[in-house]
């Protein structure tokens, strides 16, 4: 026994030893990474030619399978020299390994826009799309708030006008769904015209004793009410400028506090349903549809389900501005398709982003609960989905789709993530939080 | 003196019968929600009001499980022979033979009992990569032997060394290769212990879902305990589905734990207390 | 391996040991196969975690020696520090509790032998062969709203004790460490019942002539000699409490707030998606060596008594 013993410590003597070694002798060879300097934003061609001969294309998504294979079968009936193989992943796998995936050797020709995907294009790791702007006339045929959002704050270095790292195919956005029933039991006749009035709702939501607002916070569903608050209280621009990474923003300001202190003081007077920081989105939206709640805090992707299950007895509106002529502000973003700078046919991949813009990819697009970038090239809604439409073509018109808070930074998700819930129970002064929010902005952004 | 002892025989029955319910309720609750019409809200422990088993059909065809099931079982299938094999050469030589050093190597197989998964996945997802056994189930495969190969050594190691040393002898003396001595002497007495070492690393490969989770990125690849996690994250409303697909997923380790109940036993058991 | 016998020149009796020490080494090509996928998928991937955890690096591009600043980061930044501490309290469920369940129950159940405990043993180790991430899939839904937990709960009428517990900023880590206390405490009992049975019968009977009670009977005969199986009850759980991943993964991913972080999903989550590689290899190294501390720690201890 006393043997093995001290040859076991022997042992992990010498692997300490070894261990401390190593990293000494290692020379420059040994760091990990490669240095191969990267070159910055690479723009295509501005010739849209179609190319000759049989191309395969690989698409890698995370968001609306069933949208996808019924583009990519219609894109094929019309391009018969074009195959486009779907590669999909869940959308938490796919944001995790995004950077790894695209810049791995194997990385796909297409690939969803998605968090992350701001530092790839600054790294030249997707393409600059922008000579393309003109040449299909994208800029017409999408509202161009749409393609603001995928530009990464950057200007082409190919056309000196506004970059574009990807092409929208549905839009999203967040908003409230009310159940119609429930409201008018709680003496709610419409949609409140400013964020004073829905609070008031709320209120007699609560009064009459029902669950006023149904969040699933825990996954996404508290930093979209997060967001939405913010939307209506904070400058646009400075929401931008922080997103973005621009130098000097910081999410440290009244209006942020603000946002933040409604978050709890809702929570302390009992307006979410008891447990929302155990509740999935999918989940809060189950029990949206059971009527659990009067009001849910969700995004349009749950649309679809919610007028199978509620029909009628469904409505939508955007989070209200501080006051009744306020422009309409929403997070919402797209699925978008950036291109791979390491494809090898950026010109087919062109022509399948441009099917996208197309009025035929629109009805199908619309037809599986996303709104089309170009509304008015396709059957008009009706329902909740009419609503979120109108809501949607009001924040478009007011400049007012703002993207994901996620989008600041790779770690950001965890944190407005595990932040909001601590606002939501109470755990977490808003200054704190905001204040971790701004620790992981400057760790990213490097400041 | 009578009273007393049937008291405390009751009493001790009570506690194992508690014990017991507590620990059954959870797999009840599971197989009851998987009976129930897909897409209901279930409560807790409910009867199901009509056995169905629509919900097994669903989550093993539509939901995708029985591809689950066969990657699990690929990559099962490629780790338990070479564990075994490996196992069962290497705990010969440490076990029998005299080796120079030979308790250190030992002592070095033991030292790897205690290394988590979390130390080893990190750099085994970049070196992997570049030699492109990432995504591959012999990636996988390869990593989870040298996993298991820490217990499987030992466990083997310690089984010869039980072994009596005559019957090694009598056929070294006979002339008997070393070689020969084990394929035709040590190894058909092994088999029981071969048997509870292959069922451990079987359930362990089935079991194992960190590793497989960053080696393996491409789902439609995935192995059952990763299929699983990723399907709650977005089914999770659907309890009855989920609760099959559950089953589904704990079905094969559980038939193997009925059928080989023993072997299991003297290797959860056993194998650790031996040390 | 490169390691070759020491070889004397020159003295007579020289050549005999040689021959038999090389015939002595070949016993190695048997232990190579295995020594080499172990040296090469699991040793050397171990120690460049550590050298990892010495750089600054991204993933991608070229990393940044940085030395150990990233092992003082885990000592500065409350998320990373609080991971390891929820993984300490962990302990105390998958690890403490199960083993003080199993010693209860043990001698409660020492001195008889039962019919039927083929049955009971059966059941007690089921929670231990099944996946852990099929415990966790289940167990959320237990601990959900609609759970099992809280249908109890209300029908003893404590409607006000029922939440969705995963959810619950104090009950969360409570409720992911009773899971563990589910899977654990029947493996610590059959351990320790095993164990119990290669005590001889005699000095039972040798205490109960003395009057020894349940009691007396327990600390004088049956835990002295359970020695060898709480230590490896208590490695074997402490390792899974302080590794525990699966369950997390599925069960709350690390929520509310950061109540069940813990190393191993951060270590994940810093490498993966984060781009901080470095800092993930050093959460790893304090992780394997906390491990490797409390795992010698209890040899040594329950050697040293002995």
């Amino acid at each position: 026994m006393d043997r093995t013993h001290r040859v076991r410590r022997r042992v992990a003597a010498t692997a300490c030893a070894l261990a401390l070694v190593l990293p000494l002798a290692a020379c420059e060879a040994l760091t990990p990474g490669s240095a191969t300097a990267v070159p910055g934003p690479t723009a295509v061609p501005s010739s849209t030619a179609v190319p000759d001969g049989d191309v395969t294309l690989r698409l890698q998504f995370a968001d609306a399978p069933l949208m996808v294979d019924a583009l990519i079968a219609a894109f094929e009936k019309g391009h018969p020299g074009i195959d486009v193989e779907p590669q999909y992943k869940s959308f938490s796998d796919y944001v995790q390994n995004l950077r790894l995936t695209m810049t791995s050797d194997t990385a796909p020709d297409i690939a969803q826009y998605a968090v992350g995907m701001t530092d790839l294009a600054a790294d030249g790791h997707v393409l600059d799309l922008a000579p393309w702007r003109e040449a299909y006339g994208w800029d017409e045929a999408v509202p161009p708030v749409s393609l603001d959002q995928l530009t990464g704050g950057r200007t082409s270095e190919a056309t000196g006008g506004r970059a574009l790292f990807g092409v929208p195919a549905g839009l999203s956005m967040t908003g409230i769904y009310y159940n119609k029933e429930l409201a008018r039991r709680a003496g709610i006749e419409a949609p409140p015209k400013t964020l004073a009035e829905f609070e008031e709702q709320l209120a007699a939501a609560e009064d009459a004793g029902l669950t006023p607002l149904g969040v699933g916070a825990l996954d996404s569903g508290g930093l979209h009410l997060w967001a939405a608050l913010l939307n209506q209280l904070m400058p646009t621009d400075a929401y931008w400028d922080w997103v973005n990474g621009k130098k000097g923003a910081t999410m440290e300001n009244p209006a942020a506090i603000e946002a933040s202190e409604l978050i709890v003081e809702w929570g302390r007077k009992g307006y979410y349903n008891e447990s929302a920081n155990g509740t999935a989105q999918v989940d809060s939206t189950a029990q949206f549809a059971k009527g659990d709640s009067v009001f849910l805090i969700n995004g349009n992707w749950a649309a679809g389900q919610l007028a199978t299950a509620m029909g009628d007895r469904v409505g939508f509106f955007p989070m209200p501005g501080e006051k009744a002529d306020s422009p309409t502000v929403a997070s919402g973003f797209s699925v978008s398709y950036a291109v791979s700078s390491l494809s090898r046919h950026p010109e087919a991949a062109g022509v399948f982003l441009d099917f996208l813009t197309s009025p035929e990819a629109g009805q199908i697009i619309s037809d599986n609960g996303f709104l089309p970038p170009n509304p008015d090239a396709v059957k008009k809604p009706t329902g909740v989905l009419a609503d979120i439409a109108d809501g949607h073509r009001r924040a478009v018109a007011d400049d007012g789709i703002t993207t994901f808070p996620d989008f600041a930074a790779p770690a950001m998700l965890d944190r407005l993530r595990s932040g909001v819930q601590k606002l939501i129970a109470d755990r977490v002064t808003p200054a704190d939080y905001l204040d971790s929010l701004q620790d992981e902005w400057e760790d990213h952004h490097g400041e | 003196m009578n009273t007393v002892a049937r008291s405390e025989r009751w009493s001790g029955y009570a506690l194992l019968t508690v014990m017991a319910i507590v620990v059954v309720i959870p797999f009840l609750s599971v197989f009851l929600a998987s009976l129930q019409p897909a897409g209901t809200p279930v409560v807790g422990l409910t009867w199901p009001e009509r056995w169905s088993w629509d919900n097994y059909e669903t989550a093993w065809s539509v939901a995708g499980f029985s591809d689950l099931i066969r990657h699990s079982l690929v990559i099962a299938v490629g780790v338990v022979p070479a564990c075994l094999v490996l196992a069962a050469l290497a705990g010969y030589a440490l076990g029998t033979m005299r080796l120079p050093g030979g308790n250190a190597t030992a002592a070095f197989f033991v030292a790897g009992l205690t290394i988590p998964v979390e130390l080893i996945v990190v750099p085994l997802y970049f070196d992997l990569r570049t030699v492109g056994l990432t995504n591959s189930y012999l990636g996988v495969i390869l990593v989870e032997i040298a996993l298991f190969m820490p217990f499987s050594v030992f466990w083997m190691r310690t089984h010869f060394r039980s072994t009596p040393m005559s019957l090694v002898e009598a056929a070294r003396i006979d002339g008997a290769s070393s070689g020969t001595i084990l394929v035709r002497i040590l190894l058909p007495l092994a088999r029981p212990s071969l048997m509870t070492l292959g069922l451990l690393v079987f359930m362990w490969s089935w079991n194992q879902f960190l590793l497989v989770l960053v080696l393996i990125q491409d789902t439609t690849k995935h192995t059952a305990p990763a299929g699983l996690g990723f399907f709650v994250g977005q089914n999770s409303t659907d309890i009855p589905t989920l609760a099959a697909g559950t089953i589904i997923v704990m079905l094969p380790i559980l038939i193997l734990f009925v059928v080989f109940q023993r072997s299991f036993l003297a290797g959860l058991l056993q194998g650790a207390t031996k040390g | 391996m490169a390691s070759r016998p020491p070889v004397v020149e020159g003295a007579p009796r020289s050549r005999e040991r040689r021959v038999r020490g090389r015939s002595r080494w070949r016993g190695y090509v048997y232990v190579l196969p295995a020594l080499a996928v172990y040296l090469v998928f699991a040793v050397l991937p171990a120690l460049h975690t550590a050298y990892l955890s010495l750089f600054e690096w991204d993933g991608v591009t070229l990393g940044d020696w940085v030395g150990l600043d990233n092992y003082a980061e885990i000592f500065q930044d409350p998320i990373l520090r609080r991971s390891v501490v929820n993984a300490l309290v962990l302990v105390v469920f998958f690890s403490f509790v199960p083993i003080v369940l199993g010693l209860l129950s043990t001698g409660l159940l020492a001195r008889h032998r039962r019919p039927g405990m083929g049955a009971y043993r059966f059941l007690f180790m089921l929670p231990q062969v099944v996946p852990l991430v099929a415990v966790g899939v289940t167990w959320r839904w237990l601990y959900g709203d609609d759970g099992v937990v809280n249908q109890a709960l209300r029908a003893v009428g404590l409607d006000g004790a029922a939440r969705a517990w995963l959810g619950d900023f104090d009950a969360a880590l409570v409720a992911v460490g009773l899971v563990g206390t589910w899977v654990l405490s029947g493996l610590c009992m059959m351990l320790f019942l095993s164990g119990v049975q290669k005590v001889d019968p005699s000095l039972y009977e040798a205490a109960r002539i003395d009057g020894a009670g349940p009691v007396r009977e327990f600390t004088a005969v049956t835990l002295p000699h359970l020695r060898g199986e709480l230590a490896v009850a208590m490695t074997v759980t402490t390792v899974a409490a302080l590794a525990s991943f699966d369950i997390v993964y599925v069960t709350t991913n690390g929520g509310p707030g950061e109540q069940t972080t813990v190393p191993g999903l951060l270590v994940y989550r810093l490498a993966f998606s984060e781009g901080k590689v470095g800092l993930a290899a050093a959460l790893a190294v304090v992780l394997g060596c906390l491990i490797l501390a409390i795992v010698y720690l209890i040899n040594r201890l329950s050697r040293s008594e002995s």
